[in-house]
């Protein structure tokens, strides 16, 4: 322990400037963040251009600065004793690798995992929350910083013998990454985000880290330890590109045996697209409009996924592969649309004549449980399962809150919008009884805190109709209005699949400026 | 005697390059030994494997009775290592660099550290980035000597160093030579003849010779002998002969292991009578350049012959 103690007393002695300057980050942001909830919350925030610019350019800044405070105190920490090269004078002396591992751990974690702690301690006071109750949460919020952030960064630095060789290091990640990023786009199915790969990817991550950190500790093999780094990489790469994404699906979504979930069935096209295609085009957007029927009052669920196959009589065959979607279905609700890109030639090919679309649709199913009313208080005032919340009548007219460590992973509003108490603006027509509006957050994590700095989540619940009509109805959540909230629980992942015999694509073809209206 | 450092077939390869091969050493308890050799031929790598700084190829090392891929932490409370190329933290005073290290070996000698202190003039005000490269060399045999170690290694110590600051570090060793054993590299064989007890001649990776430096420098003799004319250079000639020449009636070599009987009888038989022949002691640095230069010769191919001692590697 003294000489743990002692090496730590001469890193801090050293670098007292760096961290210092991320001390002071850390405060920073602490005071921008809570800055940011009351402009947040401050009706006619009054300031001017020039200091919301100011301040908002350095709250913006601060962010991104902080990490790389964190970056500079570790990678100066930890080759403030080197671990490459062989003229260090600390080799030669009694220093034991396992100590002197120690006195930097104990470094990071009172320059970079304290002060974090302290300002999330004193974040979350400020925002209401009573922090010994979240302390668990906390402590999960520093594991995620460390295991993901700081060890990422502390590997790389015992593999480098100077800021500039990190610098070039980061520099080759960032190009590799990159790269994979613009590789997984041409493989099907790759985007298509799996639990499976994800965790494997992120213990392979984490596990390189501190093999790497050991390593470069115990035996000083930096070519070992590098070469340990690419093949983490390469590993990643082969991941990418040798995964058998259908067979995963299909595994994590089985094909519905008896009844389905939902029913999805083909609309008629409302307005394709009267223009050709124009050159410069190189995607054409298609959207197959579906009718929803089937689904039990207490079910809701989510596409998750969606995948197309094209085949015409002529032998032209095409497959979108797997892809992420999200769109939410409602028992009310009656229909829904799946959007997807063709290849200009591949559509020039198909588009007059008719093809055989098969859509295949990855289905998590939730039942709606925990059901209770809630009428919205006026002023602040705690939303269960979610934190301290305000609503406003006045232009916004949604409900703004503040969650403790994370948003909550599920939880679902339903509001029947004649019942609202918002105060109707110019040409809104105020719904007819029965009229629903739902706004839903879901996340497939459940884990007590969210990876980020801050401990503070804000979210927005907005309401929003799943049957659009053409008139403006009177919409929104105000103080009184009654909601229903509820905490729907997942019951099973599923796949169904939709076989649509002649359809012309050319009749589902969304015009650009359609698109640019849709995407809006 | 027991030996502080003892190496069995050491080798070490980087990549192509074979910088020790299969190394033979033995450094006897209490010994000044100075690893001498031409640039390249293996003497900071030997060091370096010695001291864990990197692994051997193959082969096996002790030092202090320690096998060298053991020699890290606690082992180092006992040697005391110094290098013509060390990084050290620059930004520390000589004072705080001492002051820090002082905690880390419990036989730290205060008094011998301010002893050190005075003897090399050293300022404990000034950062080490600051010093002049004696100065700093200076500071760090200091710090390598303040905890009275039981082997002092170093390498190339005098490399750039002006002749004062030389005699000021060989006097800080010699002062500490009776309590430890120093294991030197160093090219500079002047310094080395003044305080070594033994000398070992490393080349591309090989120990040519290894032996006290009173013997080697016994056996060592530059042989001149003069004629009334020219004479005809023979065929066949001694091993032990090095650099065999003539100029006009006079005729030059190197005696590897003279003895006055016996290389006097050699001479007669194959030059007959000599009007005069001189035997002329050698120094350190002369016997290190004939060597040099025998091994430049045989990578050459040429057919000059120096005879080793018994045990040590083949003949160059």
């Amino acid at each position: 322990m003294k000489q743990i103690l002692h090496i730590f007393q001469k890193d801090a002695r050293h670098y007292w400037r760096e961290s210092a300057a991320s001390i002071v980050l850390m405060a920073a942001y602490a005071w921008y963040e809570t800055r940011g909830w009351a402009a947040e919350g401050a009706v006619g925030y009054d300031v001017s251009a020039f200091r919301l610019f100011t301040s908002g350019f350095l709250s913006g800044l601060v962010p991104v600065l902080l990490p790389i405070s964190w970056a500079l105190v570790i990678v100066r920490v930890i080759q403030g004793e080197s671990l490459v090269g062989d003229r260090q004078f600390w080799v030669t002396r009694p220093y034991e690798w396992k100590k002197l591992l120690a006195a930097k751990i104990l470094f990071i974690l009172v320059v970079v995992n304290l002060p974090l702690l302290i300002a999330d301690i004193f974040l979350l006071s400020k925002a209401g929350f009573p922090p010994m109750h979240y302390l668990t949460g906390l402590l999960w919020m520093q594991l995620l910083i460390a295991l993901f952030v700081l060890l990422t960064i502390a590997a790389l630095a015992t593999v480098t013998a100077s800021l500039l060789q990190m610098c070039l290091a980061i520099l080759v990640i960032a190009l590799y990454l990159i790269g994979m990023v613009s590789l997984s786009e041409r493989i099907p199915s790759s985007s298509f985000s799996s639990s499976i790969v994800d965790s494997l990817q992120s213990v392979l991550l984490i596990g390189t880290g501190m093999v790497v950190i050991w390593w470069q500790y115990s035996t000083r093999r930096t070519a070992r330890s590098r070469w340990l780094i690419a093949g983490f990489g390469f590993v990643l790469f082969l991941i990418l590109v040798a995964t058998p994404y259908r067979s995963v699906v299909a595994r994590q979504y089985p094909l519905e045996a008896g009844q389905p979930p939902v029913q999805l069935a083909l609309l008629p096209a409302e307005k394709p697209a009267a223009e050709n295609v124009s050159d410069k085009e190189d995607d054409v957007q298609i959207q197959i409009p579906l009718s929803v029927s089937g689904m039990t009052d207490d079910s809701l669920m989510t596409m998750s996924g969606v995948m197309v196959e094209i085949e015409s009589p002529d032998g032209v065959r095409w497959n979108s592969g797997w892809r992420s979607n999200g769109t939410s279905l409602f028992p009310e609700q009656k229909r829904t649309q799946i959007d997807f890109s063709l290849k200009r030639k591949i559509f020039e090919r198909v588009r007059g004549t008719p093809v055989v679309a098969r859509i295949s649709v990855a289905l998590t199913v939730f039942h709606d449980r925990n059901r209770r009313e809630f009428i919205v208080p006026n002023g602040e005032f705690v939303m269960p399962d979610v934190g301290l919340c305000t609503s406003e009548a006045g232009y916004s007219r949604n409900i703004h809150c503040r969650a403790a460590l994370r948003i909550p992973s599920s939880l679902l509003i339903t509001s029947d919008l004649s019942q609202t108490t918002c105060p109707a603006r110019k040409e809104e027509v105020r719904a007819q009884s029965g009229e629903i509006a739902r706004d839903w957050h879901h996340y497939s994590d459940s884990e007590p805190a969210e990876f980020g700095i801050s401990p503070v989540k804000t979210v927005d619940f907005d309401l929003r109709t799943v049957n659009p009509t053409d008139a403006r109805r009177l919409n929104g959540i105000c103080p009184g209005t009654p909601l229903v909230l509820s905490k729907p629980e997942q019951a099973r992942q599923t796949r169904i699949e939709l076989v649509l015999n002649g359809i012309r694509l050319n009749d589902y073809r969304l015009s650009p400026t359609r698109r640019f209206t849709f995407e809006r | 005697m027991s030996s502080d450092i003892h190496t069995e077939n050491l080798a070490k390869k980087f990549r192509k390059v074979q910088a020790l091969n299969g190394l033979n050493l033995d450094v006897p308890e209490g010994a000044v030994y100075a690893l001498v050799g031409p640039n390249g031929a293996g003497k900071t790598t030997a060091i370096k494997v010695l001291m864990n700084i990197f692994g051997a190829t193959s082969g096996r090392a002790e030092v202090l009775g320690i096998e060298s891929t053991q020699i890290r932490g606690r082992a180092f409370t006992s040697i005391g290592y110094m290098s013509e190329n060390q990084q050290l933290p620059e930004w520390m005073t000589v004072g705080s660099f001492l002051a820090y290290l002082r905690p880390f070996y419990p036989s730290w000698d205060r008094d011998l550290e301010n002893d050190l202190v005075k003897q090399f003039d050293l300022p404990l005000d000034r950062k080490l980035r600051h010093l002049s490269r004696g100065m700093r060399m200076k500071a760090a045999l200091a710090s390598a000597l303040a905890y009275h170690p039981k082997l002092i290694v170093l390498d190339e110590p005098f490399t750039g160093l002006d002749p004062l600051v030389r005699d000021e570090l060989i006097q800080g060793l010699l002062e500490r030579a009776e309590e430890a054993t120093i294991f030197i590299s160093s090219h500079d064989l002047a310094e080395i003849e003044s305080f070594a007890s033994h000398v070992g001649y490393l080349e591309q990776g090989r120990l040519r010779f290894s032996e006290e430096l009173t013997a080697l420098v016994e056996r060592f003799r530059e042989v001149v002998l003069t004629f009334d004319a020219p004479p005809a250079l023979p065929d066949r000639f001694p091993d032990t002969w090095m650099h065999l020449g003539t100029s006009a009636a006079v005729v030059r070599f190197i005696e590897s292991r003279f003895d006055l009987e016996r290389t006097k009888g050699e001479v007669r038989n194959v030059f007959g009578e000599a009007r005069d022949v001189t035997f002329s002691p050698m120094s350190l640095r002369a016997i290190f350049l004939a060597m040099a230069k025998a091994g430049r010769d045989a990578d050459r191919g040429n057919s000059v012959k120096a005879e080793l001692r018994p045990g040590m590697e083949g003949g160059a």
